[in-house]
């Protein structure tokens, strides 16, 4: 932010008070991209008949239905804990790998390093359309069809080209100097690794981290195509379902879909700066 | 660049490190390279998925050339490229209103807002817009109906467009007649703003410095002029990648008018995309050979652009 302080303070100097109507055309179209937020905030807990007699304003809070929560949670609770499972196992292992293959890269230039880099760089063009009917007959001939293991084996590998990619730009700017004096101190290649790397890189693994959580939670696709159980159902899979299921009660789905953002909402209280700064400096670096 | 290039001695030596890229090459030729091969493979086959296949030759692929409904889902897809592109100004141009804002504070608070949507998933979103379309308790008629602006509405579709699909006292069906499935599908998501967009616009828009701006004052340059010449050459790079992002994105996505539309595209299939025909003919009717013809199709074509955008797409900075 200082940075944009520098910048709007003079730029401003001599036409104060002209700024109103921005604000206002800002306030206004952030108010319609907000909509849809206090949509579901306002009718979660409201019941059938408060919503069809006054969609729009929100409930004293003395008569919320609390038990739209309950009933949310219910719905949608075990697609939650499968998520959970899935985008956890997927963010660690892919980042874990990703971690490895990034130091390779940066470390040394290594003999076919150059070729192994084009494997990686091609798929960065390459379209990923026509992969989805191969991968299903891939993963039904190994046996992993209707299994969480498959997701998280294609989100880990989904996730490898990008985070390879800014993890070596990454690491290649770390100082030399200390990997040569781990190295005379007798420190591994792992060792380097967990001592050097990883704490020196906290904020773009915690980006890349972020972001691999909430592609792992969005994803429905391939959910939609690999499960066929029910308790086996990620969030997505879980909401396309309610949708079918659920036609009348708008109450509870808006419920059902507050509750499927508390984990998300949670992670971003914690983490904003380190998004929204993460978001700005993988820009400027590409 | 300060890689140490390394002897073959001292590489055989660290031989070890070889083991580092080995889970991460294995997870992206498992993942990422067998299945385009396969598909490759597997469009001269006839192929119902499992072990069973028959060697066709081209047919799959002279059989694309007269699928009437592939080459309507391409002009459908087309109409959906075209809008999207248009879709992206709203971002550029609340980035720019957001950067020119004095107040840092305000500014801090605009991209927090901005940000909010975000921690509702992406399917959440989507639903929820699927009952702002919904005819009867959508909200989206409801605005309509309370601003006066379906009498426009009516008027226009009586005098110019004659469909017959608006009229007085009638629920309009967003999502229930084939004429108003690809207006839906464009003005899904309205106002349109990407908060992720904006982001990485106004890191773009911060590297702008204060002479710049002060040049331009001097030379009298108004709101609009600073927006041409000195806001948009700087975030050019970053309208142009967005681009070509979006421009393949909705080549090959499909899950907004699965979800939005089902399996049959809506309606009379008026949202009917590539990508969607070919989860069609691969989960449902079982032709995963075809379905890989159509993949593969809509791979080069992707490709195509791809390469086009490389060679002659060129943004000087």
């Amino acid at each position: 932010m200082s940075r944009a302080a520098a910048i709007a303070a003079p730029k401003g100097s001599g036409r104060e008070g002209s700024d109103w109507p921005k604000h206002l055309i800002i306030l206004a179209v952030l108010c319609i991209e907000l909509l849809p937020f206090y949509m579901m905030l306002q009718i979660s807990v409201k019941d059938n008949h408060a919503f069809l007699t006054n969609p729009w304003v929100p409930l004293p809070p003395g008569e919320w239905q609390l038990q739209n929560l309950v009933s949310g949670l219910k719905l949608i609770g075990p697609y939650i804990a499968n998520t959970v499972f899935v985008a956890v196992c997927a963010t660690a292992g892919s980042l874990g790998l990703a971690l490895l293959g990034a130091y390779f890269f940066a470390r040394y230039d290594m003999p076919f390093n150059r070729l192994l880099w084009a494997i990686f760089l091609v798929l960065m063009l390459m379209p990923g359309v026509a992969n989805i009917v191969p991968l299903f007959s891939l993963l039904k001939s190994v046996g992993l069809l209707n299994s969480l293991n498959a997701l998280i084996l294609l989100g880990i590998a989904g996730g490898q080209v990008f985070q390879v990619f800014l993890l070596r730009n990454f690491i290649e700017d770390i100082p030399k100097d200390l990997f040569e004096a781990a190295e005379i101190d007798g420190a591994s290649h792992f060792q380097q690794l967990r001592n050097i790397v990883i704490p020196m890189s906290g904020p773009i693994i915690g980006t890349l981290a972020i972001l691999a959580f909430l592609g792992a939670w969005n994803d429905f696709m391939m959910p939609l195509i690999v499960l066929r159980d029910k308790e086996l159902f990620t969030l997505g899979v879980g909401l396309i379902y309610l949708d079918g299921e659920y036609v009348k009660k708008w109450g509870e789905i808006m419920a059902a879909y507050l509750v499927a953002s508390i984990p998300l909402i949670l992670i971003f209280l914690f983490t904003m700066k380190l998004f929204i700064r993460g978001l700005s400096a993988g820009a400027i670096k590409g | 660049m300060a890689r140490i290039r390394v002897s073959p001695r001292k590489a055989l030596h660290e031989w070890k490190l070889y083991l580092f890229i080995v889970p991460s090459l294995a997870m992206i030729v498992v993942f990422s390279y067998y299945p385009a091969l396969s598909a490759m493979f597997h469009s001269f086959f006839d192929w119902t998925g499992g072990d069973n296949k028959q060697f066709i030759g081209a047919a799959n692929f002279r059989r694309l050339l007269s699928d009437g409904v592939l080459w309507q889902s391409f002009v459908t897809i087309g109409i959906l490229v075209v809008a999207n592109i248009f879709k992206m100004v709203p971002s550029i141009a609340l980035a720019v209103l957001v950067h020119r804002v004095k107040s840092d504070k305000w500014q801090y608070w605009y991209r927090v807002f901005l940000v909010i949507p975000m921690i509702v998933p992406g399917l959440v979103t989507l639903f929820i817009w699927k009952f702002f379309f919904d005819p009867t308790s959508g909200l989206l008629n409801a605005v309509l109906d309370v601003t006066g602006f379906k009498s426009v509405l009516i008027a226009f579709d009586r005098d110019l467009l004659g469909w017959g699909v608006f009229q007085e006292g009638v629920p309009i069906p967003w999502l229930g007649d084939p004429r108003l499935i690809i207006p839906s599908l464009i003005l899904w998501g309205f106002p349109w703003i990407g908060a992720v967009g904006v982001l990485i616009y106004l890191a773009g828009l911060q590297s702008i410095g204060t002479e710049v701006y002060e040049a331009a004052d001097i030379d009298g340059a108004n709101a609009l002029q600073k927006f041409w010449y000195v806001e948009f050459p700087l975030i050019m790079t970053q309208v142009r990648i967005n681009l070509i992002l979006l421009v393949i994105g909705t080549l090959q996505g499909f899950g907004l008018q699965l979800l939005l539309l089902g399996n049959s595209g809506g309606p009379g299939g008026a949202g009917m995309v590539p990508g969607l025909w070919m989860f069609n003919k691969a989960f449902l009717v079982g032709e995963f050979g075809y379905a890989c013809a159509i993949g593969i199709l809509l791979f080069v074509f992707i490709l195509g652009l791809t390469f086009i955008n490389n060679k002659y797409v060129r943004v000087d900075k």
